[in-house]
Order: structure tokens, then sequence, then C-alpha cells
């Protein structure tokens, strides 16, 4: 395909989305007395980023830049790295189910398969109303409860077909019952 | 100087090199992608894998271990023994010249790098004729990430040289590698191009047609080209080019190897700045002024012209400017006539031209701030000849002034380099001969006009800014209707027979001792790049 040519050297101003408001900046920066560099304070810094957007779009990639002094491209290496991190903007609740294989033998396609109709969309997609989006992941690691799906962080186990609607219709269906990690969220205080 | 086994022979090598170095240096050819000397380690192709001798956990007793060790991140310790030619490490590049090529398109008969890709050479050389791939390949399209640079990714081998110079060398860091696996590769950040002004060394440093440059792209296929050793004009720092040439002239200009100036780099200005050379507002006849309109005369009658002119001048009153853009050959033959005609001629240092301030990288490579290559030489030159001399700013003064009669002014410089107030006060010189590459505001008021041949239609040397003198070779013949300065002012100088650089340097060298301390670079090993 090389007779045909992407320009990668300008972009369009729509293409770039939103960028990090003062407050996320101010939370980053809280994070870089704890590392040696500021580099080192990329992941939390994109966490940050996604949670505030809900992707990591083109902007906020250069904002964090600009912030750890590295060039925007190395923020680009880590984002296209770890699957977990979006460039392109995602459902409120994004569904993650486990394609591997305990999970598959215990009906794994199956949920899969389901949930695609239910939603009416297919991998990586998003509905129209961006309530859901739909991904596979290689191991939620509860092979001991096949098949299981994720809701954002919540973990749902044992997956039956039938369940499906009762954990759709649920409005608290992505809600944890243990709080995040104070050591994630809270900077410490030097 | 440690000594290490391989392959059965005893190989001394500097201290503190790799193994693969140590292989290279001694005539091996080792396959390798990632591994460049400018660069840092990371022993990522995997290319490189040798059997080395190790005592055994056991026994103690040495024999070769079973796994195989990344030539190019392990240094030489003295006495070690190791192995390219053995069936393990032979199947090993076999194996890894076939992941390289499980996405490669094929497309040689349109990549420009075909013919210098070591993709091409260690398939050969290393690898299989054939590829046990049967699904799909990945196919890319073509990605424009620089002024001067396009990206093939389904030809890259990932070998991270072009991301490391880019974070080292030039410390821009605008490349990296996206994604990943089998999705992996290089690209920059959409909006941020590759920008920097040594970009040009990633197509260098690029062991396959990955990156191409957009000045050379289909324009030659790289077997129809020629090489000349020169040095490039671009600036006073001297760095070595190597000319890519054939008859229908000059095609590309790559850096050459010169461990003490520019080691593997050379700046974009003198990559791309060579384009001049082919303008076709390039001065191309030698004509004298008669009345109003010029009468162009041959080559051959010029010397006995000039020298009549420059004879009937007052001797006080006669000056030469030597360009920093002439040889120190070229320099040093002129000065000579002016002063046989002469005696008391005066010796000017021409115009040296300045843009902005000297630009240092991260690891130490300068782009000068001063745009013309032999000031150092042409100032030894006068020096050298003593009697009366003065600057190119005292020069215009004292013409301005009146002071000078005769003048023979050398110019050569790729952009305009005459100010009018200089046209001005240089106008007042009656016998005014001028030896430039383009036309100028001094022409309505010269005498005499000859057309200069530009640096890659001459022979001669540099003295960079560091005092090194550096040869450089002639690649194309000059434009027509134009002759070599170097054989011209020979000719011009009373001197017999041909022009020959070299030759000419080891007859002076007893008169001046500069042109006795030739710096020639060392040749890079046969199987580096």
């Amino acid at each position: 395909m090389s007779w045909e040519t992407i320009d990668r050297t300008t972009v369009a101003e729509e293409k770039l989305g939103p960028g990090l408001s003062a407050a996320a900046r101010e939370k980053i920066r809280t994070f870089f007395p704890r590392y040696p560099s500021k580099r080192a304070a990329m992941l939390p810094a994109l966490h940050i980023a996604q949670d505030e957007i809900g992707y990591c779009s083109l902007r906020a990639m250069r904002d964090i830049a600009e912030l750890l002094e590295v060039p925007p491209s190395a923020v680009m290496d880590v984002v296209t790295f770890y699957t977990q991190f979006w460039t392109h903007p995602r459902g409120k609740k994004v569904i993650t189910v486990c394609r591997s294989l305990s999970c598959e033998l215990m009906g794994g396609k199956e949920v899969l398969a389901a949930l695609k109709e239910k939603l009416g969309i297919d991998e990586h997609q998003t509905t129209p109303d961006g309530k859901y989006s739909l991904v596979t992941e290689e191991c939620l690691a509860s092979c001991d409860h096949g098949p299981c799906m994720q809701i954002n962080e919540k973990t749902h186990k044992c997956v039956r077909v039938e369940d499906l609607d009762r954990i759709l219709s649920d409005p608290d269906n992505d809600k944890i019952s243990m709080p995040r990690s104070d050591i994630f969220d809270a900077p410490q205080k030097t | 100087m440690p000594k290490i086994i391989i392959d059965g022979k005893e190989v001394e090598c500097r201290a503190g090199i790799s193994v693969l170095q140590a292989a290279l240096d001694a005539g091996w050819n080792i396959p390798h992608y990632c591994y460049h000397p400018g660069l840092k380690v990371v022993a990522s192709c995997r290319l490189c894998l040798m059997e080395m001798k190790m005592p055994h956990p056991q026994t103690r007793e040495p024999g070769w271990a079973p796994k195989l060790f990344p030539a190019c991140q392990t240094p030489v310790r003295k006495g070690m023994e190791v192995r390219f030619d053995s069936d393990k490490v032979r199947e090993n590049q076999k194996h890894v010249m076939e992941y390289y090529l499980l996405d490669h398109p094929l497309d040689c008969p349109v990549c420009d790098k075909a013919g210098e890709c070591h993709l091409q050479d260690y398939s050969e050389q290393f690898g299989n004729a054939t590829s046990r791939m049967v699904e799909d390949k990945h196919k890319n399209p073509k990605k424009d990430i620089g002024s001067h640079t396009l990206m093939y990714s389904d030809r890259c081998v990932l070998c991270t040289r072009c991301i490391r110079f880019c974070d080292e060398i030039a410390g821009t860091g605008e490349l990296r590698k996206v994604n990943r696996g089998s999705r992996n590769e290089i690209d920059i950040f959409p909006g941020e191009p590759l920008e920097n002004e040594l970009q040009g060394n990633v197509v260098d440093l690029c062991p396959v047609g990955s990156l191409i440059s957009k000045d050379f792209q289909y324009k030659q296929r790289v077997w129809m080209l020629n090489t000349a050793r020169s040095v490039s004009p671009a600036d006073s720092r001297g760095s070595t080019i190597w000319i890519d040439y054939n008859k229908q002239g000059v095609h590309r200009i790559r850096s050459r190897y010169n461990p003490q100036v520019n080691e593997w780099w050379i700046s974009d200005e003198a990559r791309f700045g060579w384009k001049y050379i082919n303008s076709d507002k390039r001065l191309n006849t030698a004509r004298i002024r008669r009345g109003v309109s010029w009468e162009a005369v041959g080559w051959e009658e010029l010397p006995g012209i000039l020298r009549d002119r420059f004879a009937s001048a007052d001797e006080n009153a006669t000056a030469a400017v030597l360009s920093p853009m002439m040889s120190c050959e070229e320099a040093w033959l002129l000065a000579k006539f002016i002063r046989q005609v002469a005696p008391r001629a005066t010796l000017v240092r021409g115009y040296v031209p300045i843009e902005g301030e000297d630009k240092t990288f991260p690891k130490g490579f300068v782009i000068k701030a001063e745009k013309c290559p032999n000031r150092g030489g042409v100032e030894q030159i006068i020096a050298h000849f003593g009697g009366n001399s003065m600057d190119f700013d005292e020069f215009v003064k004292a013409a301005g002034a009146g002071r000078f009669k005769a003048a023979y002014v050398v110019g050569g410089y790729p952009k305009e380099w005459i100010t009018e107030a200089h046209a001005r006060a240089i106008s007042k010189i009656e016998i005014l001969v001028a030896h430039d590459l383009f036309p100028s505001l001094l022409d309505q008021h010269v005498a005499v006009q000859i057309p200069t041949a530009s640096f890659a239609e001459r022979e001669g040397s540099f003295v960079n800014c560091d005092g090194l003198l550096q040869p450089f070779e002639r690649a194309i013949s000059p434009l027509e209707g134009v002759k070599a300065d170097g054989q011209f002012f020979h000719e011009l100088a009373g001197e017999p027979g041909l022009f020959r650089a070299e030759k000419f340097r080891v007859s002076v060298a007893g008169e001046l001792e500069m042109f006795a301390k030739v710096h020639v670079p060392p040749d890079e090993p046969k199987y580096a790049h």
C-alpha cells in the first residue's frame, strides 16, 4: 500500500480533542515529588487525563508532554503500548469480555455474541447513545470463575447469557464495593 | 590492547569496545541492524548473536555456553573466545532473517534503497531463499513525516537507530515506536514533524529502505552512481562527505565517517544545500568588457591578458581578494601570481559570511555560523606571503577611498554577497577582475569576468575551523564554458603542466608546513554500516 501517503506532519484541529483542565494539571504536578524524574509520572498523568476526558486525546498527550518535559511522541509511545488507554472517545461504560481459554471453555464466546446482539455493536465500537463500548481482552485473571467480563473496573464472574439483561439493566453494574487504593489516587504528603 | 579469539583466530582490539566492533574492525562480515558505534546499544535485532566460551558452573572447565550472546552488547575481555562460524549461529541468523522478511512487501524494484539495502544483502548472505509465511502480510501506506523524509513502515525492521539518533544526537526526540506486537511501527506525533537540522542523517542510518529522502526518491538507482570523497563547503566545520554522481551530474550527498570532525553525521545544509551548483543563473563564459558590451574570451588567452593588465597598473595600488571559498592550492597560486606581477600588492582575506550563531547539539555536533570552508587556509597563506595584507572590510573602505587601481576579486559564494555599499566602493577600482559563481552587483563595474567552478567540480583542500587540512576530490566536470579554478590559477601563476592537487601539495609542503599535514580520515570497516 506504499503508493498511498498519509500526511503525519499536519493534524486537523478537530482531531486534537479536548485538553487538560488546570485542576488536572495541578493533580499531575503533585505526583512529581514521588519519582526521581518527571518522566516517571507518565502513567499516573495518563490515568488522570483518561479519568477527566474519557480517553487520551492528542491535545491531552501534548499537554502531558509539556508538563513532563518530554517530546509528545514519547507520550504517544506509552499510550499506544497499553490497551487500557483509549486514543478515541469511548462509551460511559466499557465492557471487556475475556476471550482466553478458561472463559471460552465455559461459554465466553456465547456471552460475547449475546452482548454484541443486545448492544447492536461489534468489538471496539460504542453504542449510539454513548453508554457502552465493547472490547475483548486476553485474560481478566479470574479463570476460576469463567466466563467473566468487566464493566469499567467491576469484574462480573460466572456470567451466563440469561444474566446479561439483569447486568445491563442494573445502573450500578460498574460500581466496585472496594474503593481504589489510596496509593493510586491521593498524592503523598512530603 | 586486549587480544581475543574469534573463530579460532587471534585478534588484537582496542579496549572497551564490543566484540561486534572488534570483529567488524578485523574484517568479519557480521550481520547487524540495531548496532551503530555512534549510538547507544540496545541489542534488539538479534542478528549478531555469537557463541562464547565460558567456564562450566560446576566443573569450571571452559566450554561453549549453550546460549547465544549478542556480540554488540558483550565487551571484549582479555583472552575471551567467541565464534560466529558455527551451525548454531548460522541457524539463528537464518531464522531471524525469516522473521524480518515476514511482512516485507518485496518492492525492491521501486525501492530507492535497493542496491545498498542490508535486508537484501543479509537475506542473500545469511537468510533463506523462501519464506514459510502463508498468512496475509501487514500493509501500511507510507507516511510523510518531515520536509525531507518519508517513512515506509512495511519495510522497517524496527532497529530504532532513527529513534536513538533523534534522542541522542539531535536531542529533539520526534520519532518513537507506537502500537505493539506485530502492529509495532515507527511514527511521529501527528502534527509534530521530524524537523531538526540533522534530520537527513536518519536516512543514512536506516539499514533498510524504510526512511527515504524525498530529495533523492526516484532519481537514480544507486548502482548507477560513482562516489567521490569531498569536504562540505557549507560551513567552516569541514564535514567530510561522499558526493554520489554520474554522467548526469551530482545526485546526492551523504556523510563520510570522520572521527575527528563530524563522526558519522552532517547537517542538512551540507546534505541538501548543494543544489546551487545546477543553477542556470551560474556564470559560464569568461569575458572582457569592451566599452558598453562584453566580449567572450578564450581560456587560453586569459592568463596573458590578466598579466598585461596587472603589469600596467601601479604595484602599490594592486590587490587580490582571496575568498575563503577557494581551496588552499588556488589561494596559494593566486597569491603567487599577484606577487609576481606586483611584488608590493596587497593580499586581502575575502568576505566571511556569518549567519546567526554556532549551534551545538547534545552530543557535541556543531553547525558553524561561519558559512565558508577555508578561512583558516586563506589566512595562513596570506601570513606566509607576508607584505601588505588586510581583511575584506578594510579593503572595501580603502577601495572607497581610491587606494586601489587594480584588483582581482574572487567570490564563489552560493548566496549573494556583494552589497550595494560594497559595489559602490569597489567600483572605484579601474582594473577590476571578478572571479565568481553568480552574477552580482559588481558586474557593471568589472573589466574582466571569469566564471568559477563549484566545489564538486574542483579538487583541492580546505582548512577547517580546527586547523585540519582536509583534501577533497573532483566529482564531475565543470559546467560547459567553465574551467576548474585550480588548473586556471596554475596556468596564471606560470606553473608548468597539469594541476594535480595532491602533487601540488607535495611540491609546496617545504615552503608552508600546513600543506605537509594532510588529514585523511580513516575508512569505516568494510562491513560496518
